[in-house]
């Protein structure tokens, strides 16, 4: 099973209200109501969605260590496509069938238009990033959320219970309950059980 | 210096050599005894083997040279590569220092960090200990804390931190405590 071989589904949706996609203590992933939203289908599997409305995107990229807190929250609006792969058994149940007059809120001409650049999106992931493997993203084996940034490249959230991995521009921070790894710019911190290791660049 | 440090990678090459050889003798052994199929690689690996630690070796007896001065107390290892500056040679950045200086300027938010000191707090958990301050007079000052960079809020448990600047700048207020209190009693 190959990922590259994924297909989008025939049905545009939309949230039929707010909805929280991911919550633990470290971050926070919410959709608007009337956010748009187009399966992601793999042997004629559900495997994800690709969504596109007003959300928000809150994560505590912070390490505690015994020289202070280093980093600070990560706190966006998404505003614009993006993807989210994992069960979505709980999402399908508040998602109605979206019209051309909810498409045409969000900027899109037709459903034609959506669908394309969802597939972009798509494409971008699983060609560009050589994503193979189906069994990461499997029922009950946590998130895959995929957003672009400001410069069009892929910021990527990992998270599966308590563990997390996020990607982003100039920061990658992983996070196992009270452990925490933060690289940025300007150090990399190591922090877990009260010690830490701080590597200034 | 240099000489004895000469001396001792000459003498560490001398043992890698017999390691080497020694090498040699046992993966011989080895090869007669397994059954199957075996790739010589030949001398070739074990050359390019010797080539890479002898690279290794001087790499670190380069490093060695340049971290290490043996001085008549013993080894001392220099930790620095910039040359250390003294405090009253660094140049002031008056307005990040008077904004820092201007948030720890309250008796109300050096308590706050005194509490945040013990580790991360809810404002319920601040409003508890602090009880003498209201819940908006605390929020204003952790504002004012925050926008100097000596506290941080999670955006999602909410629980204020205090930062690696924030330590530092507690760290200066109990040093300003100790010299009064050393004059007063002076």
């Amino acid at each position: 099973m190959i990922w590259q071989n994924y297909q989008l589904g025939n049905t545009i949706s939309k949230a039929s209200e707010a909805m929280t996609l991911w919550q633990t203590e470290k971050g926070i992933i919410k959709i608007g109501k009337n956010t748009l939203a187009i399966p992601i289908m793999l042997s004629d599997k559900e495997r994800g969605y690709v969504f596109h409305g007003n959300g928000k995107f809150l994560l505590d990229t912070i390490a505690e260590t015994e020289e202070g807190a280093i980093g600070k929250p990560v706190e966006k609006e998404i505003n614009k496509l993006f993807l989210l792969l994992g069960d979505t058994r709980q999402i399908q149940k508040q998602l109605t069938k979206a019209n051309e007059e909810d498409l045409s809120k969000m900027g899109y001409q037709s459903q034609q238009e959506f669908v394309e650049r969802a597939e972009d999106l798509c494409d971008q992931f699983f060609k560009k990033k050589g994503v193979h493997n189906h069994q990461c993203f499997g029922e009950h084996r946590g998130f895959i959320f995929i957003f672009q940034n400001q410069t069009s490249k892929l910021d990527i959230l990992i998270a599966k219970g308590s563990k997390l991995v996020y990607m982003a521009m100039g920061i990658i921070f992983v996070s196992n309950e009270n452990k925490v790894v933060l690289k940025s710019a300007s150090e990399v911190v190591c922090a877990g059980n009260g010690k830490s290791v701080i590597i200034k660049k | 210096m240099s000489e004895y440090l000469n001396e001792e990678m000459k003498k560490l090459k001398e043992e890698m050599m017999g390691l080497k050889e020694q090498l040699k003798s046992v993966m011989g052994r080895e090869r007669e005894r397994r059954r199957g199929i075996y790739i010589d690689v030949g001398d070739r690996v074990h050359d390019y083997i010797g080539d890479v630690m002898d690279g290794v070796a001087e790499g670190i007896h380069g490093e060695l040279e340049k971290s290490i001065f043996i001085g008549p107390r013993g080894v001392r290892i220099l930790r620095r590569k910039e040359p250390h500056v003294k405090g009253d040679e660094v140049e002031l950045s008056f307005p990040k220092v008077a904004e820092v200086m201007s948030a720890l300027g309250h008796e109300h938010r050096l308590r706050i960090l005194d509490e945040l000191m013990s580790g991360g707090k809810y404002i319920n958990e601040l409003q508890e200990k602090l009880s003498e301050i209201t819940t908006s007079t605390l929020s204003s000052h952790l504002k004012v804390l925050e926008e100097a960079g000596l506290v941080v809020q999670e955006k999602v448990r909410g629980r204020y931190l205090v930062t690696m600047p924030g330590r530092t700048a507690y760290k200066m207020a109990r040093r300003v405590t100790r010299f009064l209190e050393r004059r007063n009693r002076e």
